[in-house]
């Protein structure tokens, strides 16, 4: 399943990259975007697992930027 | 204020009164008896720590939880570190002023960088945000554009967004196209006529009967292609997160040996920790991180103004180096709008027969000039056309058989057991049909397109069919020579004739003629062999027919004339023009040559200072003010510099060439 969500406090570019690096590690995921810009991911990963990727991506991307979220 | 959100607020009043206070030891210092440079040490401390801790906590505190989660390089923790660097050695004014400018930079950081966002959801915003249906019942409801469903009808109402692609089926009046198109004046619409979402209507009520989901409606495509681009990076952007990744750790590693092995020779730890504290503060690379790619989404959203759909951040960087572009001639140099402008006839067949057989053999193709053909038909004796969109209306033409639609010769079918043809001399020729008909050759124009019509393998016609160039065609070639466009050719199926007299009369001194649609690839690619190792000499190919989708996609940057183009050259394009004007890709190459030249300004801006403030650093003459500057003064004016393109309307003005012609 691919789908898009709306992030919210990422304030760097650079975390942005490092934040897609990190999610692109969690078991599951086939890849993985954050668009500094327009403050979208996009995420493929296993249907069986998602929101528990979702989860687990949040927690990567609050690693990088305190405070950075996914909107659902 | 206004301007800020709530957290940026708060660090607003923080910046001032923390700002405030060292003014206010400043001018202690100077104008009174009590110099706080005077007082016991840990009492001068405590002093300094107020401002400090006002305007830095924030710093100090996410450095610490990240610290915990194991990040250490990163900016907040460098700038905690570099501050108690500063206040170890005693430097304690340096201290909070480091933290001071870094967040006064930060600050402005953040609002340049909304700013931006906000610039962009701007562009975003041509999708509509509800559709009207109206149900059975006659009622209306209110209803989110992604749940319309083919042959729903909707109303839109004077002034609202077309939610999805639609035929009008009440109403008529003028919209905007400006969103898709870029083109200011407003389009007439009427009853019968093909409405695209993203539209805006005018004045009247129009109702109109949905024939795409949304998601496959222009609008829809439109935006994903525009967020899309951002994904393909350019090779300047490659190069900056490939550039980052070694860039910090290079220079916190640096800055540590800056601080040990001078330390040991010189034995003066102090000022050796003030310099590595400097390289510290000069490590964050999120000037060119965030900078780079803002020009190129600021370039690839003044193309989208102006009706260039740019599929990608790579394809904008290519396009300005582009030297040589091979064009085609229908629908790109020409209006592709053919006329028929005679009927000869070569036996005793009425010209309406004629143009009958021509009519029925061409309604099975989408080439513009079997349009013209059914068109004129249409116009002379009939409705030929007409009857593939509405079935109730008499179909008049003749039932044909076995109708084959040979690409870039003509058509032939079977009609009562004889067979018929429409197409060009290479058609005849394969058919060995005799065209030098009996007519007096005088009396037709050779620069005009001919077909010749067969029955039975005799002549019985020949149809003379006209186009034009393009308003501007030629000014705008003239211009794209000027703008570094060195070479231009120009390749058609037409005749030679036809061809010289355009090429003639547009300037342009290479073309090919009579090609086969297999023909022009091969042309592309001996041409593109013959600087395929210059990496700064790319192609482009201009095209709008199906038969130009596989040269699109084999060029480098690939253009199509999307209004009056097919599907497939618009698939295979990396550039579309949404409404057709030549003159667009004189703009995208414009704007392609500023993104570019502002990215690469960034880049060089940013790391020669850099550099620079890391080589003053090291031998110790500037201090850890001008540092922060380096850090995040440059991020600063890189984002501003990118934001350019986000505002300049100059470079998306569209040219206007009907004054002059």
């Amino acid at each position: 399943m691919k789908k898009k969500f709306r992030v919210e406090g990422v304030d760097c570019a650079d975390c942005a990259a490092k934040m897609e690096e990190g999610i692109k590690k969690i078991d599951g995921v086939k890849s993985a975007k954050i668009n500094f810009l327009t403050e979208k991911l996009t995420i493929e990963a296993d249907d069986m697992k998602f929101d528990q990727i979702i989860k687990l991506a949040e927690a990567e991307m609050d690693k990088v930027d305190s405070g950075a979220r996914i909107i659902r | 204020m206004a301007v800020f959100d709530k957290e940026q607020k708060k660090n607003f009043i923080c910046i001032l009164i923390s700002g405030l206070i060292i003014c206010l030891i400043i001018l202690f210092k100077i104008y009174s008896r009590l110099n706080i440079d005077e007082q016991p040490t840990y009492l001068r401390l405590l002093i300094y720590l107020i401002p400090y801790i006002i305007v830095g906590h924030q710093v100090i505190l996410s450095s610490i939880s990240n610290l915990s989660k194991g990040k250490i390089f990163d900016e907040n923790f460098l700038m905690t570190i570099a501050s108690i660097g500063a206040f170890v050695v005693g430097e304690y004014t340096e201290a909070v002023a480091v933290m001071l400018l870094y967040q006064i930079g930060e600050l402005f950081q953040d609002y340049a960088v909304n700013k931006s966002r906000r610039s962009i959801k701007e562009l975003m915003e041509i999708a509509p945000a509800s559709a009207v249906r109206e149900g059975k019942d006659g009622k209306y409801e209110v209803i989110d554009p992604s749940d319309v469903k083919i042959d729903d009808i909707l109303i839109i109402k004077p002034g609202e967004k077309v939610p999805v692609d639609g035929v009008i089926i009440n109403g008529e009046g003028e919209v905007n196209t400006s969103a898709l198109t870029g083109e200011s004046i407003p389009k007439y619409l009427k009853e019968g006529d093909e409405i695209l979402s993203g539209y805006v209507n005018g004045e009247k009520l129009l109702k109109i009967k949905a024939n795409k989901l949304y998601d496959d409606s222009t609008v829809a495509i439109i935006l994903e292609l525009v967020e899309e681009s951002l994904d393909k990076k350019s090779k300047s952007e490659k190069f900056i997160t490939k550039f980052s990744r070694y860039y910090t750790p290079v220079v916190v590693i640096s800055a540590i040996l800056l601080f040990i092995i001078p330390s040991i020779l010189t034995m003066n730890w102090r000022e050796w920790l003030v310099r590595a504290c400097t390289f510290l503060v000069i490590s964050c690379p999120c000037a060119l991180v965030i900078s780079v790619p803002l020009a190129f989404f600021g370039g690839v959203g003044a193309a989208s103004r102006a009706g260039i759909l740019v599929k990608g951040s790579n394809y904008l960087e290519a396009l300005s180096k582009v030297k040589t572009i091979i064009t085609d001639k229908t629908g790109t140099l020409t209006t592709g709008e053919f006329k028929v402008s005679n009927v000869y006839l070569t036996s005793s067949y009425s010209e309406e027969y004629v143009l009958k057989i021509a009519a029925s053999l061409e309604s099975y193709s989408t080439h513009p000039i079997a349009k013209s053909i059914c068109d004129a038909y249409d116009e002379l004796y009939g409705e030929s056309r007409n009857n593939k969109f509405n079935k109730e209306k008499k179909n008049n033409l003749l039932e044909i058989n076995e109708v084959k639609n040979i690409s870039g010769l003509g058509i032939t079918g079977n009609l009562d057991g004889k067979i018929i043809a429409a197409g060009n001399y290479r058609l005849m020729n394969e058919y060995k049909v005799d065209i030098k008909a009996d007519i007096n050759s005088n009396e037709y124009s050779f620069e005009d397109t001919l077909v010749y019509v067969t029955k039975d393998n005799k002549l019985i016609g020949i149809i003379s069919i006209s186009d034009k160039e393009k308003l501007g065609a030629k000014d705008t070639l003239r211009m794209l020579k000027s703008d570094g466009i060195e070479r231009i050719v120009m390749l058609t199926g037409d005749k030679k004739v036809v061809a010289e007299k355009i090429a003639n009369n547009l300037g342009i001194s290479e073309y090919y003629s009579e090609l086969l649609p297999q023909d022009k690839v091969k042309i592309v690619e001996d041409l593109m062999e013959e600087n395929k190792d210059d990496k700064n000499n790319l192609y482009a190919y201009i095209g709008d027919g199906i038969n130009d989708a596989p040269v699109l996609s084999r060029v480098d940057v690939g253009i199509a004339m999307g209004g009056a183009g097919s599907d497939a050259a618009i698939e295979a394009a990396d550039i579309v023009i949404m409404d057709d004007e030549l003159n667009r890709i004189e703009q995208a190459i414009r704007i392609s040559k500023r993104t570019t030249f502002i990215s690469w300004q960034n880049i060089i801006f940013a790391l020669s200072i850099k550099v620079i403030f890391l080589i003053l650093g090291a031998f110790g003459i500037i201090g850890m003010w001008w540092a922060v500057f380096a850090d995040v003064g440059v991020a600063i004016i890189c984002i501003l510099n990118s934001m350019r393109m986000l505002k300049n309307n100059q470079v998306i003005k569209k040219l206007d060439f009907s004054k002059n012609m």
